[in-house]
């Protein structure tokens, strides 16, 4: 089981990054010392708030102000980055594993390898590859985020149905799903990390590196077959119109229109906070597989407390990153505010990972996610200006999700545009 | 934006414009203190806020961000006056936009104006009741933050939501508000509902402004309302007319708010480049500030030249 969580975010880029990086990584070290103690962190994540208290109640030399902004797509990394380009960026901040080259390589995060120095083995090694380029690390790594399918019981019990163990079954539910009330669909549109997710399961890459140049993904065959399968339930009026964490999502969830969701573990957190009155309908069951008795998982988000560019006291920022992702109690809250799955190694044991949820009626949906953690499939790799990919690819997905156009258009426009912006930056891309 | 200095100027200007002759000679001994004293501050901020900002975007839309191999280390700005610009002008989809916000702006200005100046003209009609009321009414939808005001429409438009289609569906209506056709003037009835209030304001104070006296002797001489509207009355809101024009291609210019609220729920058919200044922050979130910057540049001396054109033609027209 550890070999295969080595493997569930250790990638091909993360490696490939390091040779690139081992001869020129920072120098900075006086400034570590830190004199100042008081920083700042920009958050979302529901229970950050109340973390940063019990930090600073129990670290009186270190004083955090915890800030939430936007969401990381809806706002949040862009004001980060403007942040940094302004030269008046907070110490830390909650960057996706997915964007954390992204910052990178606009130079927006601060290098802390000389204060992380030992913790390492606190992490699951696949989290710690994600915050580590070469010998820089950036940041703590917080959380994971298996994938699993969270379905409305309700809606499969009254018709019958059993949680689907292959995605040919989970079509052929999605249509007597929608057969049984028109305004009833099996689920909504996927997009960005989202969608990624879907792909990552299947073995299908985004982005990989070869050499010193980018390979960009995107429109491969694997993922065409992906696309090509989501195709089929739009093309058959199978997936509803309602658009992710938008309100009509939210009360589609609640009043059973919308019947599953393929989402990662976190997303248990937005479910229940968003939809109240769907409270005892949800249960989650492993994501269904390409062929009977695979046991393939996606990964979607995961992010990490990232120590950002012109941080001073890089000393209390990794005391804080580090004690926000393992201490026990802090953590225990974020299991059950945020529904957060640990990176750090000695909180998988948690009591709240092992709890009967009463809201997915009393199911122990963690030990559906632990299992699944094991099962990442490994070898994904996030581009280097995932903001503009995933813009462009969402500008074409929610296009083709609608009926105009399609999803496998969507694929080759956004690799395009990709590959244009990459070269226009005088980035290499591998042809 | 300096024209909204004007505005207010020119809705107040009739009061201060007749001053005493006689106490001219004073002032200028304190001209100068004055000056210095109000005039002051205002270049300070003038130039720190506004000239400042804008010198700033020039100069860094004429740099290429350039990264090399992996794109790993950090970038590096190199000087390359035309690059952004090239690459603005061969974007088919900030092109797109432009021309999008440009239809948007032929069409809906003169809509909301002429919807503003029929208001203002009934407002004005010495049979109007409750004129405070309405003129408050109209002027509501202003006082809503625009975001908001785009929510509480992108709720009316949801296909999931819609109660405007819900009480349509009885008579086996349904309108499409984002289907490829539709979404722009979805965009514009927003736009139209927040704003034609404001520009009815202007419009009603300019026609406060007409001495009684010309419309009594028009009444007298046995003109009708209309003709009393078309023949006093528009003329005299020439000038407020103008005004609220250049203002609401300047404001079409920075369409934002409502196309970028109601996107996530529009199925695709608003994109991320759907008007100039939502094409530059896309730029922007792509890490391109350089050519997010080149976007902006290139909207403003559009919007410039628009502006300046439209003033030279309607002020050709007032000198014959």
């Amino acid at each position: 089981m550890k070999a295969s969580r080595t493997g569930t975010v250790a990638t091909a880029a993360v490696a490939a990054l390091a040779l690139a990086l081992a001869g020129c990584s920072s120098t900075e070290g006086d400034q570590g010392s830190g004199s100042s103690k008081e920083l700042t962190f920009w958050g979302w994540s529901p229970g950050y708030a109340d973390a940063v208290k019990a930090f600073n109640k129990s670290h009186p030399d270190i004083k955090v102000t915890y800030q939430e902004v936007q969401p990381g797509a809806k706002g949040g990394y862009q004001k980060m980055l403007n942040a940094v380009q302004a030269g008046n960026a907070p110490c830390l901040a909650q960057v996706g594993y997915e964007t954390l080259s992204s910052f990178a390589a606009q130079g927006a995060l601060q290098d802390v390898h000389e204060q992380a120095e030992g913790d390492e083995s606190d992490f699951q090694p696949a989290a710690w590859q994600s915050v580590r380029l070469g010998d820089a690390v950036y940041g703590a790594p917080v959380d994971t985020g298996p994938m699993a399918l969270f379905y409305n019981k309700k809606v499969y019990d009254s018709l019958g149905l059993k949680p689907p163990a292959t995605w040919s079954e989970y079509q052929e539910q999605a249509q007597k799903i929608h057969a049984s009330d028109p305004h009833r669909y099996i689920s909504s549109p996927y997009l960005n990390y989202d969608y990624a997710g879907l792909s990552w399961q299947t073995g299908a890459s985004w982005f990989g590196v070869k050499g010193d140049s980018w390979k960009v993904d995107l429109a491969s065959e694997a993922n065409q077959k992906v696309a090509a399968y989501w195709q089929g339930l739009v093309d058959a009026g199978l997936i509803s119109g309602a658009p992710m964490y938008d309100q009509a999502w939210y009360a589609g969830l609640g009043n059973g229109n919308i019947a599953t969701v393929v989402g990662a573990v976190w997303q248990a957190g937005v479910i229940k906070g968003g939809v109240k009155d769907g409270a005892g309908d949800w249960a989650v069951a492993p994501m269904p597989q390409w062929k009977a008795g695979e046991k393939a998982v996606g990964n979607a988000g995961g992010s990490a407390t990232a120590v950002l560019k012109g941080c001073e006291s890089t000393d209390a920022a990794w005391t804080f990153a580090h004690w926000l992702s393992t201490d026990r109690t802090a953590y225990g809250d974020l299991v059950t505010k945020a529904s957060l799955y640990p990176a750090a190694v000695a909180l998988l044991d948690l009591p709240q990972l092992q709890g009967k949820d009463p809201y997915f009626g009393g199911q122990p949906i963690y030990d559906v996610f632990a299992r699944a953690a094991a099962d990442v499939t490994p070898g994904w790799t996030w581009g280097p200006i995932m903001t503009k990919t995933t813009t462009d690819l969402d500008d074409a997905l929610g296009k083709a999700w609608a009926g105009k156009g399609t999803l496998k258009d969507a694929l080759v426009t956004a690799r395009t545009k990709t590959v244009a912006e990459l070269k226009n930056q005088g980035l290499k891309v591998a042809e | 934006m300096r024209p909204t200095g004007t505005a207010e100027q020119t809705a107040a200007a009739p009061k201060h414009a007749v001053l005493p002759g006689g106490r001219r000679g004073r002032e200028t001994a304190l001209g100068r203190r004055t000056l210095l004293l109000f005039g002051g501050p205002f270049a300070v901020l003038f130039a720190a806020m506004y000239i400042a900002p804008l010198l700033y975007a020039t100069v860094s839309s004429l740099f290429v961000v350039k990264r090399s191999g992996l794109g790993l280390a950090p970038p590096t700005r190199r000087f390359e006056p035309l690059h952004n610009f090239a690459q603005a002008f061969g974007d088919h989809d900030f092109l797109a936009g432009l021309a999008r916000v440009g239809l948007f702006a032929v069409v809906q200005v003169p809509l909301m104006l002429g919807l503003a100046l029929g208001l203002a003209l009934l407002l004005d009609s010495r049979s109007a009741r409750a004129k405070g009321f309405f003129r408050l009414g109209a002027f509501l939808p202003y006082a809503i933050p625009g975001v908001s005001a785009a929510l509480v429409w992108s709720f009316m438009y949801s296909s999931e939501s819609s109660p405007i289609n819900h009480l349509l569906e009885p008579l086996g209506v349904h309108i499409p508000f984002f289907a490829n056709g539709a979404v722009l003037w979805s965009v514009a009835n927003i736009v139209t509902w927040s704003w034609t209030g404001y520009n009815m304001i202007i419009i009603y104070s300019a026609l406060q402004t007409i001495p009684a006296e010309v419309l009594e002797a028009a009444k007298m001489d046995g003109a009708s309302a209309l003709r009393i509207a078309w023949n006093i009355k528009i003329p005299a809101v020439r000038s407020s007319l103008v005004l609220t024009t250049v203002f609401s291609i300047i404001g079409s210019a920075q369409l934002f708010n409502e196309p970028a609220v109601l996107q996530p729920i529009s199925s695709g058919a608003i994109s991320s480049t759907f008007t100039p200044i939502m094409s530059a922050q896309a730029a922007v979130a792509a890490g391109n500030y350089p050519y997010a910057a080149a976007q902006s540049v290139v909207l403003a001396v559009a919007v410039g030249v628009l502006s300046f054109v439209f003033f030279k033609l309607t002020s050709r027209g007032e000198n014959a």
